[in-house]
């Protein structure tokens, strides 16, 4: 690396991605709230995007402010993590003139994310510093210091290159680790429906996946998108994923889940995290899913790749 | 014409002429194995330089992310004045082509 670079990599650049601890209402109006106005005030673009009863609270204290920013209840436009950076975060801030700051609150993290949830969560906070950087762009992350679990506490450490408030920190900011920490495997789950498919039987696979979703509660829209995904999925097995895979379906709890393994490796850990341009061809089967999932939690290795996804039923 | 299908392979998407003559209709399904064909569907309703051409779906029971970025693409080709009509297309299509293509004046769905 040249000395160049080297000064390159210890500047701030215009991406800032700070994560606050908060330990209650209070703390959190007083860090959030200035925060917007200073950027309401800057003329920068601003938008809030965290769980509906923070966001009451936020927009309630911003007053007649609030109409000039845009606010999204997290919990329903980031329930699965990876739609946050194409679906909340860049949907937001491509849409801002380029020269004009843009500023998000966004908080996808809350106490009551569910266990299969929390690791796409880690990987979407590491990620937004590789899909922001070198864009003048703020992202404050809020955390909830209070009911939050010392574990969480700390890869919020890894994943934001500061924490407010300032004060000792450990020196653990390093976000490539922290998506590598939760690239867990997905272990196989029994008694699921099991179709092996190849390209000849991809629209076989697309069926069973549709009447075993049927079977197991799923109905109209979400049926569809079932069946969608599973396309997408499949498809991309056959393309990209070595020409062959297995499909699995199954139900746990409140959700149907669809799985595809293939003998592929995903190197780029922003596939399906990038919003589409409308002239780009192709590329956006991966997207879709995101976009249309509860979840998905990928792993990738070289043994292949495993991409689970929920639907609610 | 262009859309006779290889029998060997499943699924198959075959299209044949409106009585119009001011476009199409398919049956089947476009995916992986049919997107060759697809294509080349909607570049031929692209040359063929008609004020509204007609994709009529009915028949048609699955359209992938791909197809419908076919769709779009080929619908972003034609000239002013001219619009594909896609009539009762099976839904995923419309929810993809609201989730990429939002508002694209050049087609119309058409559920009747």
């Amino acid at each position: 690396m040249s000395a160049a670079a080297e000064h390159m990599d210890v500047l701030p650049g215009p991406f800032v991605h700070p994560a606050l601890f908060y330990r209650d209402e209070r703390e959190y109006l007083d860090a959030t709230v200035p925060f917007v106005r200073e950027g309401l005030a800057a003329g920068e673009a601003v938008a809030v995007a965290v769980p509906g009863e923070r966001l009451r609270l936020v927009r309630d204290a911003l007053g007649a402010d609030a109409d000039t920013v845009r606010l999204l209840d997290m919990r329903e436009a980031g329930r699965n993590p990876g739609r946050i950076i194409p679906g909340v975060l860049r949907a937001f801030a491509d849409t801002v003139a380029s020269g004009r700051r843009v500023r998000i609150i966004g908080e996808p993290v809350w106490a009551g994310r569910s266990a299969a949830e929390y690791p796409a969560c880690v990987q979407h906070e590491a990620l937004i510093n590789a899909a922001f950087r070198d864009r003048a762009v703020t992202i404050l992350c809020p955390y909830d210091a209070a009911r939050l679990p010392a574990y969480v506490l700390a890869d919020a450490y890894a994943t934001h290159p500061t924490v407010i408030p300032a004060g000792p920190r450990p020196r653990s900011y390093d976000p490539d680790a922290a998506v590598a920490r939760y690239n867990e495997p997905l272990p196989l789950v029994a008694d699921a429906m099991t179709f092996p498919f190849a390209a000849e039987s991809l629209p076989t696979a697309r069926h069973a996946a549709s009447d075993e979703g049927r079977r197991l509660g799923l109905t109209g829209v979400t049926l569809e998108d079932l069946a969608l995904a599973t396309a997408e999925l499949t498809t991309n097995s056959v393309l990209h994923g070595g020409g062959s895979g297995v499909l699995r379906v199954w139900a746990e709890g409140g959700h149907v889940l669809c799985e595809v393994r293939d003998g592929g490796r995903m190197t780029d850990p922003l596939a399906g995290r990038r919003p589409a341009s409308r002239d780009q061809r192709g590329g956006r089967g991966l997207l879709m899913v995101h976009l249309i999932a509860d979840l998905v939690r990928v792993h990738t290795g070289d043994d292949g790749t495993t991409i689970r996804c929920w639907f609610s039923r | 014409m262009w859309g006779d299908v290889d029998d060997r392979r499943t699924p198959s998407l075959t299209v044949r002429p409106l009585k119009s003559g001011r476009g199409v209709r398919a049956a089947g399904e476009i995916g992986l194995a049919t997107h060759t064909i697809w294509e080349r569907v909607l570049e031929q309703a692209v040359r063929e330089g008609e004020a509204v051409y007609q994709l009529e779906l009915s028949e048609v029971t699955f359209v992938d992310v791909a197809g419908a970025g076919a769709l779009a693409a080929a619908a972003g080709r034609l000239g002013e004045g001219r619009r594909f009509v896609v009539r009762r297309p099976p839904s995923a299509l419309c929810r993809v082509l609201e989730t990429f293509w939002p508002g694209l004046s050049t087609i119309e769905v058409s559920m009747s």
